[in-house]
């Protein structure tokens, strides 16, 4: 028992326990946000939308420039936060009519390789249009101090995060399951083809598809830029994370991306203590062992690609 | 498989040849009047917050020495290429410079890794580089060699001066968060090592290494507030610094413990951090705004402006090390009375000074290893509501770093390792 | 008529180094090797149909078991050089028996997992490997080492590997291969075993790889970890993909006309080169369903491509 004591000697202190729990919590909601849209696109489209990243990153930058804009008032932050993610979701429609809707009936890989190749088009792009130097956007004044919980300090921003995360859960939930464009959703994620045959503007719904996922990423990355710095190198981090996500979860499963947002989350806080001589290979050794045991993900389909 | 039609190929083969054979017709043939430096740095992606600025440095001191008359009559020139922040990149880049453009020498790097690529390189082929903006110690010392030399301070001056700071307060237990990797490794351990010379009381009482780039550092902030550390110091930098000083703010971690740091006053980090800055950091910087800077230096000022007419914006430390290095670099070769590479060696190897708008820089000529001052400061919230380094206390990279002797020993070891 | 340009081509190469200077001989070195990593990752791809995001393991474990043998154990290049393709294949056949029971996505992020956990083995095993300070100083023996001479040498050593891969493509192994591409559950049904077959080509693929990250190290004359790093991965992929998944020379021609484009564009504007290679890649996809070889066949396909 010794030995455990001292190799972790936070393990007898529950509420350092506790707040890494949350933390981790805090982490995974984030995580949700990004990842649910990729899973989504998929889910509908096929489509593994690489690009998913730098629309979180467009959409960090956007709410640097938005509140930068507005005049500073305690309204100006949420208002920026409401626009940013549909400048992005914007950003997204024009990239999949423009784009991706030419390359439909084509092997998936090759609509991977095109957003792979936006990538590099969008980094590139930001650092033309905002140029190089690292941005941050400060939190509301409400939100900036930290609430104690457990006995520890625990930052109100992250309250925000975790109350706003499952909510857009619940939307989503709520609109698959209870609106009729839900439902075409759902039918389209079955077999897409049987849709269009029964009448269904099939190519309009993609587009759908693909501007809410963008903007899903938009509000993640527009949520997210408070807390990190805005820069140059927040897609690839956040396409890791997210991707890893996504498949950990199992593709297109809407349920899977939010277990495994979560399991995600805070397995990184605690992974940070127990192993910390490993934090930067933590999140693939998770998604090895996930996939070894469960080849389709937690949650996902199996099926012939 | 189809097998493929053989002219198009062939055209297209051919066309290769061609486009291979045209395109350095010209540079090749301009050998002669100037004097060319190739320099190969990172100018794409995320890295040109520190190299545009650095580039900007450069060419106004080149600008300067061909307004003045050139380098022996002749005018000193930079041909660029982009390492992508890849050694493989800088060793393509080098050997082009060399074979194909026939630059005189090279120069340039930002990241360690490749700072020790083309060093392999020039060592290997006897071409002279001058490394600018790389900071890591092995390039003169562990890895040092007659082809190579440093142009700027490297890791163990200004942590030695972070640490002399450290040492004049009361703090004995220590933590630190530092990246994972070679830099942060080598920040620490200069740190720690050097302050424990001045202040054997010191001791370790935590170790945080996140990974380079994390995003998240809630749990080592958790961490740091449970260390019972009477002060720490990170060497977590750019983005990733701005990420954690945010992140740290609501837990009052920076009240609460003593926050040292190797790069946050810098205006790559200051700058966006604006209200949530750090203040009460004690941490170098390049503070040019500073009133006792100005005082010290009174060519300063000047300088600023100029730089900031000519770049649209106010310098940054690596500015400074760009305009400072063109500067070495030419002094070397006037010193030399020649571009050949053996002589510019010799003079290198008898050392010397120069004058700066910031105070003397020394090129040591025991290792090729250029000694800027050092400045520490604090951070606190100018009158404007900006954020900005104040009450900075200068020393000299000489009265603080390792000796001659010292570095003698380490290459007799390293020598005696192969 | 294929076969009368390939010689043409020969011959081309073989008289190089007395057109070229030095530097355009050391670039088509580095189009050789990358063509060749290229040509092996497309081996999986192209005729597996197995996408794999985690291939610059191997060629990293070919560069790194090379560079230890010649740092560590004292050997010269000559006898260091066959371990790459070597230590390459059986990290491949590891990992391999764990990333073919997967199918498309999750075949290819198992890969990048195991892909990143060679970067970190890599990049932490400081005393080892050198960590990110890397192994320096790899430099081939005196009578290979101007650039002419190493030229020659890697183009032979390519040349022999190509040959032998395509062999493979063209044997029975490569048409069962293929089968398991087209359909794997009527190849299953004729009698193929469907696994075998994957790994296997999972482990060629994974030497040839490996061979590839060997002749880099001495062509380079040093070894980082970011040899291993995700990013190193999408070079193949992209390069195969500008070149034409469905042909074998394909990544051979991407590699070629992205080497020739990268040093073009990033010489002159380098903060661009990015924006030009994915506005390239971009194009390709849409305009150039069989890649750079598709343009050279003549046609631009622009409506239902049959493969890719």
């Amino acid at each position: 028992m010794d030995f455990i004591t001292t190799l972790f000697p936070w393990i007898t202190n529950g509420s350092l326990i506790m707040i890494q729990v949350m933390s981790g919590l805090s982490v995974g909601m984030f995580l949700f946000l990004v990842s649910v849209g990729m899973s989504l696109i998929f889910g509908v489209t096929r489509v593994v939308n690489l690009a998913h990243g730098s629309f979180y990153m467009v959409g960090a930058y956007m709410m640097v420039s938005l509140v930068e804009f507005l005049p500073e008032r305690w309204w100006g932050f949420w208002l920026a936060l409401l626009l940013a993610p549909i400048g992005v979701a914007l950003l997204g429609g024009v990239v999949e009519v423009a784009l991706l809707r030419r390359i439909y009936h084509r092997d998936p890989l090759m609509q991977l390789i095109l957003t792979f190749g936006l990538i590099l088009v969008v980094s590139t792009l930001v650092l033309l249009v905002w140029g190089p130097d690292n941005k941050s956007v400060e939190r509301p004044e409400a939100l900036a101090g930290s609430v104690t919980l457990f006995g520890q300090f625990f930052p109100s921003y992250y309250l925000l995060v975790l109350v706003l995360a499952p909510l857009v859960a619940v939307g989503m939930w709520m609109v698959f399951y209870r609106t009729r464009w839900g439902m075409l959703i759902r039918a389209a994620t079955v077999d897409r083809e049987m849709l269009g045959a029964l009448g269904v503007n099939v190519a309009a719904l993609y587009t759908q598809v693909f501007v809410f996922g963008s903007w899903l990423a938009g509000l993640g990355g527009a949520l997210a830029a408070p807390t990190v710095a805005v820069a140059l190198g927040m897609d690839s981090d956040v396409l890791v994370n997210a991707f890893v996500v996504v498949v950990v979860g199992g593709l297109g499963s809407f349920a899977g991306s939010f277990i495994s947002a979560v399991l995600v989350g805070v397995l990184q806080s605690f992974g940070i203590l127990i192993f910390p001589a490993i934090s930067i290979v933590l999140l693939f050794a998770v998604m090895a062992v996930v996939l070894i045991v469960r080849p389709w993900g937690l949650l996902g389909r199996p099926e012939e690609h | 498989m189809r097998s493929i039609r053989a002219t198009p190929i062939l055209g297209m083969s051919l066309l290769g040849i061609l486009l291979f054979l045209a395109a350095p017709a010209a540079p090749a043939a301009a050998q002669g009047k100037p004097i060319r430096i190739g320099e190969i740095n990172s100018y794409s992606g995320l890295a040109t917050v520190y190299t545009f600025p650095y580039r900007e440095g450069l060419l106004m001191a080149a600008k300067e020495i061909n307004d003045a008359g050139g380098v022996l009559g002749r005018p000193i020139e930079f041909v660029f290429r982009d390492d992508k922040l890849k050694p493989d990149e800088a060793v393509k880049a080098a050997r082009e410079l060399v074979s194909q453009e026939k630059v005189d020498f090279l120069a340039g790097c930002i990241s360690s890794g490749v700072g020790l690529a083309i060093s392999a390189y020039a060592k290997d082929t006897k071409t002279l580089y001058f490394a600018t903006h790389c900071q890591t110690s092995r390039l003169t010392w562990d890895d040092g060699h007659p082809y190579i030399a440093h142009t700027t301070n490297n890791v163990n001056q200004y942590v030695r001066a972070i640490a002399k700071k450290a040492s004049t307060f009361p703090y004995k237990k220590w933590a630190h968060i530092s990246p994972d990797y070679e830099y942060g490794h080598n920040v620490w351990d200069e740190f720690i090592g050097y302050l424990k010379e001045l202040k054997p009381d010191v001791e370790v009482s935590q170790q945080n290494w996140p990974k380079l780039g994390e995003t998240d550092h809630s749990a080592y902030i958790t961490a740091l507030l449970q260390s019972g550390a009477d002060a720490f110091i990170s060497s977590v930098w750019g983005a990733q610094e701005i990420a954690f000083v945010k992140q740290a703010r609501p837990f009052g971690l920076l009240q609460k413990i003593p926050f040292f740091s190797a790069s946050v006053g810098n205006p790559d980090e200051l700058e966006p951090l604006a209200k949530e800055a750090p203040v009460g950091a004690i941490t170098p910087g390049f503070a040019w705004y500073d009133e006792g800077m100005q005082k010290r230096h009174p060519a300063l000022k000047e300088w600023v402006n100029k730089f900031q007419t000519q770049a649209k914006k106010p310098p940054t430390l690596g500015a400074s090390w760009g305009y400072a290095s063109a500067y070495i670099i030419a002094e070397a070769i006037k010193r030399a009375k020649s571009t050949d590479t053996d002589k510019v060696i010799a003079a290198l190897d008898e050392g010397f000074d120069m004058q700066f708008p910031w105070g003397k820089v020394v090129m040591r000529g025991c290792d090729h290893q250029a000694i800027p001052p050092q400045w520490v400061g604090k951070v606190k919230m100018s009158a404007e509501g900006k954020a900005v380094l104040a009450d900075v206390e200068e020393h000299h990279g000489e009265e603080l770093i390792r000796s001659c002797a010292e570095i003698a020993k380490i290459h007799a070891t390293v020598a005696e390792k192969k | 008529m294929a076969r009368v340009a390939l010689l043409a081509i020969g011959a081309a190469l073989a008289a190089a180094p007395l057109a070229l200077p030095p530097f355009f001989l050391q670039l088509l070195t580095e189009i050789a090797i990358a063509g060749l990593f290229a040509t092996a990752f497309n081996l999986l791809m192209g005729y597996g149909g197995m996408v794999s995001f985690g291939h610059a393991a191997y060629f990293a474990l070919g560069a790194y078991a090379s560079a230890l043998l010649v740092k560590k154990a004292g050997l010269p290049m000559l006898l260091a050089l066959p371990a790459a393709p070597v230590l390459a294949a059986l990290g491949a056949l590891v990992f391999g028996v764990f990333i073919v029971r997967l199918t498309a996505t999750y075949f290819a992020m198992l890969s990048l997992a195991f892909g990143q956990i060679v970067f970190t083995v890599i990049f932490k095993w400081k005393s080892l490997t050198g960590g990110d300070d890397g192994i320096l100083g790899l430099w081939p023996p005196e009578w290979l080492k101007s650039p002419a001479a190493y030229y020659y040498f890697t183009v032979t050593v390519v040349a022999l590997a190509l040959l032998a891969l395509r062999a493979i493509v063209d044997s029975p192994f490569g048409s069962a291969l293929k089968a398991v591409r087209e359909n794997p559950r009527r190849a299953r049904y004729i009698g193929i075993d469907v696994r075998r077959h994957q790994l296997m080509a999972f482990v060629i693929s994974g030497f040839f790889s490996g061979l590839a990250g060997g002749l880099f190290a001495f062509y380079n004359g040093s070894v980082f970890p970011d040899f291993a790093f995700f990013t190193k991965s999408f070079e193949p992929l992209v390069v195969t993909l500008l070149g034409g998944v469905g042909s074998f020379f394909g990544p051979l021609v991407g590699a070629f006309g992205f080497k020739l484009l990268e040093w073009l564009i990033s010489r002159e504007w380098p903060v661009y080169w990015p924006l030009v290679l994915g506005s390239v890649v971009i194009a390709v996809v849409i305009l150039l369903p069989r890649g750079f070889v598709g343009l050279a066949g003549g046609r631009l396909w622009t409506r239902a491509a049959r493969q890719g």
